[in-house]
């Protein structure tokens, strides 16, 4: 309790220092590693500064404050390991998805140092427990795995949607010479570009430029089929219409304000942001033919997809948001290809490589859209007022012919933005399908585009592979009716909701998450509360435990059980100084945990020697003694020490805040009243 | 669900004697199969996924994660293929290819539907029926687990008194769940005073003493009532649970034609069951259909109860008196004591007879009410005959288990039956010669000045504090 304030100020001081930590300063980081090795007892603390200062530096500066982390956990040890070891992958993989590719190597090979014992020491220990690291491998290995398997669907697939449609991390792309900003793309955009880039890139339009040329106006049916799904199958009304396409705008709008916050400086993120407002102002305020708001929406749906995609960073919300006339976001990856288990192109590179394909693999995974396109033109509803919605191949860095016949002053800022894909996603995908897996490291073969795709394939001949025969979600949605017969019918593509749609399992106890950022993120406090559990049932081995009495049914209606295991520990309290909050409180609401040393289980308030009760606190996440506080050593009723030292009893001078007793009886009081109405209400039965 | 013909009907095997050779196989499964298995109780079996995915109930497996098996018919499905190393001696164990399960996912995946696509945002309220050993708590489990697999958080009512959900026989119960199951304890665990591998489940806890509704209609009604008036408020409180919605477990005795499917019907309409789902029997459907789902004109579309019958698995075995009686013995020795990942140490109290004012239920097939009127309670009681009897401590108590409720001991013979249990003591002993019973209470807090009910379900656990 005492050590709170010094633990915060050493936590402040360490946060300074780092953010003063431009480049990679040996002194600068030497500095604060024998910081850190001064304070291990504020060693929390200083982790979670370390940490949120990973995550939330700018891209340049992560590298830095990563090798301050090194060289703690080198040359500090434990307790930094612990703490850092806990949310090591989430720190280590948010940043390398928002870095470049040199950075991205030396990360790898820090990740490598960290699988060893340290280089002259007698520990023979790796420097984090091989779990660790073995994680993060595994996420960076999937992220390989993945692009390959986007290729290896593409060729099963015979579609030219197959392509990664994932935005590109990299500049280089040829068509950012229009003057069009790559959606989704500026944020990450490395200002150095490697040269290996470049060279990827010069060689793949050759063989764009020799191979695709019938690719160039394919028509592209993705936001059609999101479209012709709403109009035709569900039939909504104009204004509901207008509705939805307000709130996705709004949505986005959100999200590119997170994004704007995150990185103020691109401009690709402020033009985003601005056609957005721009858009949504016109929405509002102006009167749209059924065209172009059909086609409106039909860019905006795209969007929202394609932004369903960015990782951590970029914006929960619109995870969490299923489209209203959209699959939910899990329902999307039903489409998802089997485990990568059968590559035929490339086994799981080693992680020594930097993430990027040799050319033959580009040439196999361009020639391989180009065959899709030409042999399997995907059918295409009729509608006439989409300008926009045509392939474009990479080698084609001019807009696209068809942009000028539809396309309103405002569909063309829109596109200036970014927001309407003047060159469609797939073909911005393609440049460089390398790195875009990459930036979402354990989102394997995540491909909203062709979900849509397989919802239009409804009305058409479906497309089948490997044994997965999705007949869409729409069917799933509207078919599934309660009746005998129709439960008969064999849906095997439901079971990839509740196995790959999540894909990443929690090893301990099986639970699996979404390959969403925000899945990770519950994935992330999920290992965490493991983890803390564990230590708790640990700490605990030898305390005699019981069963705790079921709670009446007023504290059950309002009992909520959040789902203790993927929620924010810090959410709400910090943990380690709990006791600092509660001194603003009132002294009914203050609590310790209860106390694990035996001698102490049973005291009695000193005051009114009444015993204390054990509750769970949803907030702590763990068992405490309500309206308590320990002070001298001593535990007390908050509620009795505060009448007791405001009345001058001679007890240590305490945190006192008057009316103590009354608050607690009213609350009683209050609950004695609906106990009592719940009551009646069932006598009156 | 493991079924080997005619073993199930045989008197289960007293403990095997422990396998003297821990020898480990390997069980591969195809696509779609299960391994069905049966451990005795005292015997242990170990299980662990080696590769491919697995379920237990719908709960998946943790890959290379060691799971223990004891006193348990079970079944391990696999969607995709698995591999499981099996360690330990099983009373009997098959794989079986021919499963309900595709049904089973149907049925979810409509729920699911319906509670991802509501305008109202108000999920399905499903009840499961069926005979005897139909698989309905195992159906009600798996439609749970793949419930919180796709997000939601059902709100799961046992209305079966034989088997305690997250409790002990002799209870019903609600529970809203957000945390997964547990692989080997079936439900998982009530809140206890230390941490816990998995998250603890809360659940509401009525008493009912009886071992099956269609013996006291009269006082299974009310309960049942009182349930839905607790768990329909949770459902207006958290949005969330309102999105999934109900799904109730049922004992079989109230789908026997006999009773006229009076307690069904009273079911059905306490908590606006809107999907019944009928496991096997067509007689059942038939005349549930008959009355639920025949006159859909005179009701609103909102209010339809929709019947459908669903296929019973192969696996379903009968599980006989015995085994039922080592369940529920189980069951209660867990509340007491916890299991091998949580040991919990209960106190032992010694009271007075005249501390303790126990309240009896009065047997409802005497046809004359013979006990003494208790002049403590009988004033405020509405109904005409008393629902309980006072009585102080005699040997007949002994080994049996009382609940302790949220109740005051001046509150009406009704409102006591519908409080909810508070938690149960054991009476260990009673000396009738120093007038002194021996209690073993789940902690060392006094049940002193609470209401005390004892019944005649379940039936007492001669050795459970040896």
């Amino acid at each position: 309790m005492s050590s709170a304030l010094p633990s915060a100020e050493v936590a402040l001081d360490f946060k300074e220092s780092l953010q003063d930590l431009q480049m990679n300063n040996r002194y600068e980081i030497s500095n604060l590693t024998i910081i850190a090795k001064e304070n291990t007892e504020h060693a929390q603390a200083i982790s979670r500064v370390l940490e949120n200062h990973i995550r939330t530096a700018p891209p340049p500066r992560k590298l830095p404050a990563l090798y301050v982390l090194d060289s703690i956990v080198k040359n500090v040890g434990t307790p930094y390991t612990v703490y850092l070891g806990r949310n090591l992958y989430s720190t280590f993989m948010d940043a390398y998805t928002l870095v470049d590719g040199q950075t991205r190597k030396n990360m790898e090979g820090m990740l490598k140092t960290w699988k060893e014992p340290v280089p002259g020491s007698m520990d023979a220990r790796p420097v984090f427990q091989p779990e660790i690291t073995r994680a993060i491998e595994n996420a960076l290995i999937k992220a390989r795995t993945a692009a390959v398997h986007q290729q290896q669907q593409a060729r099963t697939q015979r579609q030219p949607f197959a392509l990664p449609p994932r935005p590109v991390a990299s500049p280089a792309t040829p068509w950012q010479n229009t003057s069009t900003p790559p959606q989704n793309s500026s944020r990450y955009a490395p200002p150095p570009i490697p040269d290996t880039y470049q060279a990827q890139y010069g060689y793949r339009s050759q063989q764009a430029l020799s191979q695709q040329p019938a690719a160039q106006y394919l028509p592209r049916p993705n936001s059609t089929s999101t479209y012709s799904n709403t109009a035709y199958g569900q039939v909504p009304s104009p204004g509901r219409d207008l509705d939805m396409l307000n709130d996705d705008v709004a949505r986005l709008i959100l999200a590119a304000k997170t994004e704007f916050a995150a990185s103020p400086y691109e401009i690709g993120v402020q033009q985003r942001l601005k056609a957005l407002l721009d858009l949504q102002t016109i929405l509002k305020g102006q009167t749209l033919s059924p065209e172009s708001l059909a086609a409106i929406k039909a860019q905006v749906a795209q969007l929202s997809v394609a932004l369903q995609q960015p990782p951590a960073t970029a914006a929960p919300v619109v995870h969490s948001t299923p489209q209203p006339w959209q699959p939910p976001t899990p329902v999307a990856q039903v489409y998802q290809p089997p485990p990568p288990v059968s590559q035929p192109h490339q086994p799981p590179s080693n992680l020594q490589a930097p993430i990027s394909f040799p050319p033959d693999i580009l040439a196999q995974l361009l020639a391989s859209a180009s065959n899709g396109q030409v042999s399997t033109p995907v059918p295409q509803p009729a509608l006439p007022a989409r300008p926009s919605i045509t392939l474009v191949s990479e080698s084609t860095p001019t807009p696209v012919p068809a942009l000028a016949n539809g396309g309103s002053s405002l569909l063309d800022s829109l596109r200036a933005a970014g927001l309407l894909p003047a060159t469609p996603e797939p073909a911005a995908a393609a440049p460089a399908p390398a790195p875009a897996p990459s930036t979402h490291p354990i989102l394997p073969p995540y491909l909203p585009p062709q979900s849509q795709n397989h919802l239009q394939t409804i009305g058409t001949p479906p497309v089948r592979h490997a044994g997965l025969a999705p007949p869409g979600l729409a069917e799933m949605r509207m078919k599934i009716s309660m009746t005998s017969a129709a439960l008969k019918i064999p849906r095997r593509h439901i079971v990839a909701l509740l196995y790959e749609a999540q894909p990443n399992q929690c090893t301990s106890c099986g639970r699996r998450f979404l390959a969403t950022s925000e899945g990770r993120e519950q994935k992330a406090r999920h290992l965490d509360w493991h983890f803390r559990i564990n230590q708790r049932i640990a700490d605990s081995v030898n305390r005699g435990h019981n069963r705790s009495w079921y709670v009446d049914e007023m504290e059950w209606i309002r009992s909520r059980d959040p789902d203790e295991s993927t929620m924010d520990p810090n959410a709400s309290n910090d943990g380690h100084n709990k006791s600092a909050p509660a001194e603003r409180k009132g002294p009914e609401d203050q609590y310790i945990p209860v106390p694990t040393e035996a001698a102490l289980a049973n005291v009695n308030c000193p005051i009114c020697q009444e015993n204390f009760e054990a509750v769970w606190h949803d907030e702590a996440q763990e068992w405490v003694w309500m309206d308590a506080v320990k002070v001298g050593g001593r535990i007390y009723h908050a509620t009795c020490h505060a009448e007791v030292s405001n009345a001058g009893g001679g007890l240590v001078a305490g945190r006192v805040t008057p009316d103590s007793t009354l608050g607690k009886r009213k609350a009683e009081d209050e609950l004695n009243d609906l106990r009592a109405r719940l009551k009646k209400d069932v006598t009156a039965y | 669900m493991s079924i080997l013909p005619g073993l199930g009907l045989s008197a289960p095997l007293a403990a095997p004697p422990p396998a003297q050779h821990q020898s480990s196989r390997v069980q591969e499964l195809q696509a779609e199969a299960e391994w069905r298995f049966e451990v005795a109780f005292g015997a242990s079996v170990k299980v662990k996924l080696l590769h491919g995915t697995a379920e237990l109930f719908g709960t998946e497996l943790a890959p290379k994660v060691t799971y223990t098996f004891a006193g348990t018919k079970a079944a391990i499905f696999t969607w995709h293929g698995c591999a499981l190393e099996i360690t330990g001696e099983c009373e009997s164990e098959y794989a079986a290819e021919e499963t309900p399960m595709l049904m089973y996912l149907n049925v979810h995946a409509a729920l699911d539907n319906m509670r991802k696509g509501s305008p109202t945002r108000e999920g399905p309220r499903v009840l499961v029926v069926g005979k005897e050993n139909a698989g309905k708590t195992s159906l009600v489990k798996l439609l749970t687990a793949y419930a919180l697999k796709s997000g939601s958080r059902p709100t799961v009512l046992n209305l079966d008194p034989r088997e305690g959900v997250l409790s002990i026989p002799g209870t019903l119960t609600c529970t809203t769940f957000a945390s997964m199951l547990d692989i080997e304890d079936g439900w998982g665990s009530s809140p206890i005073s230390g941490p816990t591998a998995l998250p603890v489940k809360t659940p509401l806890v009525y008493h009912f003493p009886l071992e099956s509704p269609e013996e006291d209609p009269k006082m299974f009604k009310p309960v049942a009532t009182r349930m839905a008036l607790a768990a329909t408020s949770r459902l207006e409180e958290d949005p969330e649970a309102k999105e999934a919605g109900f799904i109730i477990d049922t004992p079989a005795s109230v789908s026997s034609a006999r009773g006229g499917y009076e307690n069904i019907q009273h079911i059905v309409s306490e908590f606006s069951v809107n999907q019944i789902l009928v496991l096997g029997s067509e007689r059942l459907y038939n005349d549930l259909t008959r009355r639920f789902a025949s006159a859909p004109s005179s009701k609103p579309a909102d209010e339809a109860v929709n019947v459908v019958r669903l296929d019973v698995s192969g696996g379903c075995v009968e599980r006989d008196r015995a085994f039922m009686k080592q369940v529920r013995e189980a069951q209660i020795r867990a509340y007491f004591f916890g299991d091998v990942r949580n040991t919990l140490s209960p106190s032992t109290q010694v009271w007075d007879f005249e501390q303790l004012r126990i309240l009896r239920v009065v047997d409802p097939t005497a046809a004359l009410n013979p006990s003494f009127l208790p002049g403590d309670h009988s004033s405020t009681a509405s109904s005409s005959l008393p629902i309980f009897e006072s009585t102080l401590p005699s040997l007949q108590l002994q080994n049996q288990l009382l609940a302790t409720k949220h109740a005051d001991p001046a509150d009406s013979h009704p409102a006591i039956r519908d409080a909810t249990v508070m938690g149960f003591v054991y009476v260990a002993d009673v000396d009738e010669a120093k007038k002194k019973v021996r209690l073993l209470a789940p902690s060392s807090a006094r049940v002193e000045g609470r209401v005390v009910v004892g019944g005649s379900w379940p039936e007492g656990v001669g050795d459970l504090v040896a």
